[in-house]
């Protein structure tokens, strides 16, 4: 016997981290700090997002893009980060991809970085601490 | 070591530590410094290099730093491992990014480094020709010291 859990109702929303096909929609996590990585996880997969990857510096940001291509949807980008910062990353990610989709992680007190970043090519922001509702509408504005 | 200094360093800690622990934190009576102090246990350590030059410590106990961890991981936390210090690290930087940018607001110049965490028993902080003020702050998870030492460069 089908139960209500089979047939969702046709007016209930589906969660924020569906595409329209109803697959996933998949993140790189680029933070150095590993509690911030695993609080965006939390948030993100909660809500039906998938984590595709996760990268601790700029650099290795980068390359996992590159790798990925074009199987991320959405980049979190922390700013200050070793080997290379998130404004850098974020400049190479535009550069291989004008259609990259990055939202840029800040505390703050950095907004003439925010700036920046906006200005490169990122398409939106999140200061910490991070908000799970502040989170997901910024995310879900900047894949629409 | 002038008091405008320490106060967005308070203000700031206050409010993050409310809204990240979502509990009733206090504010305990300054002190100040001028010889070596000791150190709890565990200590995030952010210098500061500009018009002004220092440092800012946040001190605690390996038990609080334990207990504040666990609320902001939403998990009890069994140890002090790599997650537990990435928590206590991004907490002193979301502080004193919030309190550079007041500090800055007030015309003061000057660039900081990422948190460096300190652990170990029996551990003391001295300061060379400046005096630290200190603030405790008490949480639900244990007390915080705000540990301040900025001067005007000469």
């Amino acid at each position: 016997m089908k139960t209500k859990q089979d047939f969702p109702s046709i007016n209930e929303r589906p969660p924020e981290g569906l595409k329209g096909d109803g697959s996933n929609i998949r993140v790189l996590v680029v933070d150095d700090s590993m509690f911030v990585a695993k609080q965006l996880g939390q948030i993100l997969t909660s809500e039906g997002y998938e984590i595709i990857a996760t990268a601790a510096d700029g650099a290795e940001g980068v390359e996992k893009y590159k790798e990925l291509s074009p199987n991320v949807d959405i980049v979190t980008m922390d700013i200050t980060m070793p080997k290379l910062d998130g404004i850098s990353a974020l400049e190479q990610i535009m550069a291989f991809d004008k259609n990259a989709r990055v939202v840029m992680v800040s505390a703050l007190g950095k907004e003439d970085l925010v700036k920046k970043s906006l200005l490169l090519g990122a398409k939106n922001y999140i200061v910490k601490p991070l908000d799970r509702k502040k989170v997901l509408e910024r995310i879900l504005s900047a894949i629409k | 070591m002038r008091v405008e200094y320490i106060n967005p360093f308070v203000e700031t800690a206050y409010s993050v530590l409310a809204e990240v622990l979502k509990g009733d934190v206090r504010r305990g009576d300054l002190y100040l410094k001028s010889t070596s102090t000791p150190v709890m246990g565990v200590a995030a350590l952010v210098g500061l290099a500009g018009d002004v030059e220092g440092r800012v410590l946040f001190d605690m106990s390996l038990e609080t730093a334990m207990k504040i961890a666990s609320t902001m991981n939403n998990e009890e936390l069994k140890e002090f491992d790599d997650l537990a210090k990435a928590t206590i690290t991004e907490l002193a930087n979301i502080i004193t990014a919030q309190a550079v940018t007041k500090l800055q607001d007030l015309g003061f110049r000057f660039d900081v480094t990422p948190p460096a965490l300190f652990t170990g028993e029996k551990m003391e902080i001295s300061n060379h020709d400046v005096e630290a003020l200190i603030v405790p702050m008490i949480t639900e998870q244990g007390k915080i010291e705000v540990n301040v030492a900025i001067r005007e460069k000469a």
